[in-house]
């Protein structure tokens, strides 16, 4: 019996960087129109496996089989030629070009060699979108105007304007709804009819239930498992596998009883045009209130409103009772508030400096007399808040660039705890967060909150709210439909007030 | 220390004239009974009010000591005449604004122009134009590339110039057993900068006994004078005379010199700027001498374009008609020459 | 799909580093491979000057001479690395330089004495800086237009106000203060102010909270403008900084030359960019360093030095500066991809 070779074969890949070892022989099996699921915890390896096989790293040893013949992948180019697209969980799409210019973006269809025929691109890209499930985006848009939906979409069109026999996603479920992520599964189906094999990154482990064939998982730059079935293997043993222990996805407990006390933040009427209506709402010290809605429902809007990094076009935000002044960063900040939002690379952390000045940013004055910083109490104030968070390493010293998501999220918190903050507002607390470090996370929230902070929480993660808030507040497309005792409601209930007369239903 | 004191006083008293007679610095032209000596004082065609003519005038943006001055010899000499109309352009160092400038001076049918291009061979097809809408051209210094495109060329003589230096320096120092010199050039970008070298270079060879033992160019400016003169002087602990192209960045030059404490040598500038006339007469420091590349010339530019407007030759030529080309000779002003000239100096 | 570039350090930056580095590898890094390099080049070209002209290199005056020419474009670098550091740019600073000095050598003024110039010079800097600053933090100008503006602006007013002439200083202390006389154990008061302003500049970048703010700004402004920083009013500071250091450069030059002109500070922009990113200084903004800076100044003028005491001429020195900015940056990509 002769099998037919696999679409691709990895094997014995390693590769180093300076000082870390990001893969210690990793061997990887895709077969055709098969959905291959690669799981491990941030660090483990798989960007860097996926760099390999999109031929943006060189492997220092190792041999990659396409199609049974050994192949050496010099340049992302060399890579697209063979048939192995990728679309990376940053998308590398070019905001100030059309969504048809983006798709043929380096193979554009020319006429003599050089002449862009526009047309003819902006007809192919249509096609290709319609076979996306999304003929509503226009090829001539830019793709700055999309959401970001619509570029993962797009992105997507780029991967199969090649003839595509392999299409590898990181996390390409991440910034999506549940009806889009629906789509997202029905394209991967379409796609592995064809015979088209898709390598799938996500830290979901529903998901790859739904979608998965086989599963490998990485820890530590090695292969721990290799293609186990995706349906069959217990939750269990795969976060196992991941962890190298055996993690509960468990929430802490709440207090015993309601928070009482008067309202440390007030929102009263709050609105912004076009983004979210008239909003009220209260957080007690020790309570930590949940926002639960879809992409587009206003929750990172109205977190950003009430923290003043937006203008609202109506209402005010007070704080112990006292107005804040409307569209100050600054004002909230001084009145106690804190954010941590939902992109913390590109809004909270700065990444080229040490978690010593990104904890300390925002309390500087305290260690400065006239401007002049004591950096013996600024690194000691430091410690003192990162070892709270059990941040790992216990080293403030080091670049906050390289933390795990979890740790650089605690980096945020470490920030306005220093800062002595009394509402923090937390946007996606757990992206990017790997599922062992979660419980960590969510138990330090906890925490903080009944150390007396107030927390306003929002997360896309309906049981992430439900199993971390004391209160819930529902929003369908900027508005408050239901609020309730987090105990009193179940996803069920939630996904059905948030998707409630909506088309999509 | 007194060497230092009394050039600081000499530096006060051109400030003082600087503040004073800021009218008269450049040309004595106001009227012609206050006649001083100055070589180029005399009009090429006689003083009474003849035919009307108008003048377009495009010049240089005058960033430049020199080039201002070019550009106040034109008007003030302009001014003279009840008969002379003259239209000047802003002034431009962008090739492209200054064709547009002379296209416009075409079209309001000048009688005649005079262009002193910001860099002559691209200006040469707006000269042609000129030439050929019948409009007589008085091209000045900077040269366009063909004689069809100017009927008389009037400039200084930059190879001149070099030369002159040389042989002054050469006079100087010719029972100088190994006589080394030192040569501070202008920006070596320019053409002008090359054939001021040459002449200087072809001058010496006359001297055997003279060698150049170094050369930097500054760029025109106080600033680059100082910078360079100073390694200039780190480099060379002892030479017998300098030749500095521009007497602008000399100022630069002067001061670097002063700041190291040389006197070992002696100078000689190029341009002929007042403060450099001052210092001859002077003659306490080591600016002996400087070669003229006179800005007067564009004095004569507007007379010789009086005459080509009126129909006349110049005075003292047996010619009927004005030259096609007129090269300026580079004077050397040295202390026994300098009053006749202190009027002429540019600030 | 040439999009794939992979980012300049791996995509597994998160991965744990390696297990506690040995004192030494402490030492070393605090003494920063950047700054290191940087000083081997500089000792490079001191090895090079050294044998092509051992006489006239080595030689105190010849140090006091590169010093003293350093002086004034160094302190225009400390201002424009404070600036790029911010994620701005500042290209009017030689305009700024020129403006200053003509300003501060006018008649009129030079009639107030030393004090009138020093004070001059350094309020049309500052003034400058602050119209740049207001333009760029609060009328959300792009920096690289709002200090291309100024740029046109101020060389046309100091053109305006020379029409072109050179202005010569008379007042004797200004003179007095360029030469030997007045140098202090043998350092000219012009280096004094440089190493000042050098010392002041490193200070606040590295000790003070302007300092972070600055990195943080530009490092990433939405996380500084979120931590709760007054980003535009940062930003205001900081072309305001710059204009102070044109002042104070604008008067070092008053002193150097004596005069003041309307070609002064030529390309200063260039020259205090190139300084600043060899120095380091990433000009996508968030890292930079005084020293840095200055040792970018300092291996220029050098070079300079090197090739006017060697008699070779401006082409080449063009040329080989080109080459070095090229090279030193290089050199610095490869050292600091290795730990």
């Amino acid at each position: 019996m002769a099998p037919e070779p696999p679409l691709l074969s990895m094997s014995g890949i390693t590769k180093s960087f300076p000082g870390v070892r990001a893969l210690d022989g990793v061997d990887l099996d895709v077969q055709a129109g098969e959905v291959h699921c690669l799981l491990g915890q941030n660090g483990a390896g798989k960007s860097t496996l996926i760099k390999v096989l999109a031929g943006a790293h060189q492997p220092d040893t190792g041999t990659i089989r396409w199609r049974g013949e050994d192949v050496t992948l010099r340049s992302p180019i060399a890579a697209m030629r063979l048939g192995i697209a990728t679309i990376y969980q940053e998308l590398d799409l070019v905001e100030h070009l059309s969504v048809a210019e983006n798709v043929h973006l380096g193979h554009e269809p020319t006429t003599a060699g050089f002449v862009v025929r526009g047309r003819a691109a902006r007809a192919s890209t249509a096609q290709l979108l319609a076979r996306l499930g999304h003929p509503e985006i226009d090829p001539g848009r830019l793709v700055g105007e999309l959401s970001a939906a619509q570029q993962q979409i797009v992105s997507m069109a780029r991967a199969l304007s090649h003839d595509v026999r392999l299409i590898v996603m990181d996390e390409p479920s991440a910034a999506l709804d549940p009806d889009e992520v629906d789509n997202l599964f029905r394209i991967v189906a379409d796609l592995t009819a064809e015979g088209v094999a898709v390598v799938y990154i996500s830290h979901r482990l529903e998901e790859i239930r739904r979608i998965g064939d086989r599963v490998t998982v990485l820890k530590d730059g090695r292969a721990v498992a290799g293609g186990l079935p995706a349906k069959e293997t217990p939750t269990r043993e795969v976060v196992a596998l991941m962890t190298g222990r055996n993690v509960e996805y468990v929430f802490p407990d709440r207090p015993a009883s309601a928070p009482q006390g008067e309202p440390v933040l007030s929102v009263r009427g709050l609105s912004r045009d076009g983004e979210f209506a008239a909003l009220d709402l209260e957080v007690r010290p020790g309570e930590i209130v949940g926002l639960a809605g879809l992409v587009g429902s206003g929750r990172s809007e109205i977190l950003e409103t009430v923290y003043g990094a937006r203008k609202p076009s109506t209402g005010q935000v007070l704080v112990d009772g006292r107005p804040l002044r409307p569209g100050s960063v600054r004002a909230a900040v001084r009145a106690g508030l804190g954010l941590a939002p939902e992109e913390r690379k590109a809004q909270a952390l700065l990444m080229l400096e040490s978690v010593t000045r990104n904890v300390s940013v925002s309390s500087m004055s305290r260690f400065a007399r006239g401007g002049w910083i004591d950096r013996g109490a600024e690194l000691g104030a430091a410690r003192a808040a990162t070892r709270e968070l059990s941040l790992r390493p216990d080293n403030p010293s080091v670049p906050v660039r390289t933390l795990s998501g979890g740790n650089q999220q605690k980096a945020v918190l470490a920030r306005w705890l220093l800062r002595g903050c009394r509402v923090l507002l937390l946007d996606e607390p757990t992206r990017g967060v790997d599922v062992g470090a979660r419980a960590e996370l969510y138990a330090v929230i906890r925490r903080l909150a009944d150390e007396g902070l107030a927390v306003l929480l929002v997360s896309s993660e309906v049981p992430e709210v439900l199993g971390l808030a004391d209160r819930v507040l529902v929003l369908r497309e900027g508005r408050v439909v239901h609020e309730a005792p987090a105990r009193e409601l179940d996803e069920h209930r939630v996904l059905d007030l948030v998707m409630e007369g909506s088309p999509a239903s | 220390m007194t060497e230092l004191t009394s050039r600081r006083g000499l530096l006060f008293g051109a400030a003082a004239v600087s503040a004073g007679a800021f009218l008269t610095g450049c040309t004595s032209n106001e009227s012609s009974d206050d006649d001083k000596p100055a070589a180029n004082d005399q009009p090429a065609a006689d003083d009474k009010p003849g035919k009307p003519v108008t003048i377009g005038y495009a010049g240089p943006q005058a960033d430049h000591g020199w080039l201002n001055a070019i550009n106040d010899n034109a008007k003030k000499r302009a001014e003279k005449y009840s008969d002379v109309t003259l239209e000047v352009t802003e002034g431009s160092n962008d090739t492209a604004q200054q064709i547009g400038q002379i296209e416009t001076l075409i079209n309001k049918k000048v009688d005649v122009l005079v262009v002193l291009p910001a860099d002559g061979k691209a200006l040469t097809q707006v000269g042609l134009k000129a030439m050929r809408a019948g409009i007589p051209v008085v091209n000045l210094d900077r040269i366009f590339n063909t004689p069809q495109a100017y009927r008389c060329w009037i400039g200084g003589d930059n190879y001149g110039m070099g030369l002159n230096a040389g042989h002054y320096i050469g006079e100087k120092l010719k029972d100088k057993a190994d006589a080394r010199v030192v040569e501070l050039a202008g920006l070596d970008n320019l053409e002008l900068t090359k054939q001021r070298t040459q002449g200087f270079d072809d001058a010496l060879k006359n001297y055997p006994n003279i060698k150049k033992v170094a050369r930097q160019a500054a760029d025109f400016t106080v600033e680059s004078g100082q910078a360079k003169m100073a390694q200039l002087l780190q480099a060379q602990s002892k030479f017998d005379a300098l030749w500095n192209h521009d007497d602008d960045q000399g100022v630069g030059a002067l001061r670097a010199i002063e700041q190291a404490g040389r006197d070992d040598f002696l100078m000689v500038g190029g341009a002929g700027a007042l403060s450099a006339f001052q210092a001859i007469k002077q003659d306490n420091g080591v600016l002996k001498a400087t070669v003229l590349y006179p800005p007067t010339m564009a004095a004569s530019a507007i007379d010789l374009a009086r005459a080509l407007g009126q129909g006349k030759g110049i005075g003292g030529m047996a010619e009927y008609e004005i030259p096609a080309s007129i090269t300026l000779y580079s004077a050397v002003v040295d202390k026994d020459n300098v009053d006749q000239y202190m009027s002429t100096g540019f600030k | 799909m040439t999009q794939h570039v992979s980012p300049p350090r791996g995509g597994t930056g998160k991965a744990a580093p390696v297990d506690g580095p040995p004192a030494w590898r402490g030492l070393l890094a605090r003494a920063d491979v950047r700054t290191l390099s940087l000083l081997g080049v500089l000792a490079v070209l001191v090895l090079i000057g050294g044998i092509t002209k051992p006489d006239e290199f080595l030689d105190t005056r010849n140090l006091q001479l590169v010093l003293t020419q350093a002086s004034v474009i160094g302190v225009v670098t400390v201002g424009m690395t404070f600036v790029i550091i911010s994620g701005g740019i500042d290209l009017s600073v030689g305009a700024i330089v020129a403006l200053a000095s003509v300003w501060a050598t006018t008649v009129a003024t030079q009639e107030y004495g030393f004090f009138g110039i020093l004070f001059t010079a350094i309020v049309v800097g500052v003034g400058c800086g602050l119209v740049n600053g207001v333009l760029i933090a609060y009328g959300a100008m792009v920096p690289f237009i709002a200090t291309l503006a100024m740029l046109a602006s101020a060389r046309g007013l100091a053109l305006q106000i020379t029409d072109g002439r050179t202005q010569i200083v008379t007042v004797e202390g200004i003179l007095d203060l360029g030469e030997r006389d007045s140098y202090v154990l043998g350092i000219p008061p012009l280096v004094l102010v440089f190493a000042a302003v050098t010392v002041v500049g490193w200070l606040v970048l590295n000790r003070t909270t302007f300092g972070r703010r600055t990195v943080a700004v530009g490092g990433n402004a939405e996380a500084a403008r979120l931590a709760g920083i007054d980003v535009r009013r940062q930003r205001l500071y900081l072309y305001l900084l710059s204009g102070l250091c044109c002042g104070i450069a604008a008067f070092l030059l008053i002193v150097l030359s004596g005069s003041g002109q309307n070609t002064n500070g030529n390309l200063y922009e260039l020259d205090a960019i190139a300084a600043a990113i060899i120095g380091g200084t990433l000009l996508s903004g968030g890292r930079g360093t005084i020293v840095g800076s200055v040792l970018g100044v300092l291996i220029f003028t050098t070079i300079t030095n090197i090739f006017a005491l060697n008699n070779l001429q401006t082409d080449v020195q063009q040329i080989a500066k080109g080459a070095i900015i090229v090279a030193a940056v290089l050199v610095q990509r490869r050292t600091a991809s290795t730990p």
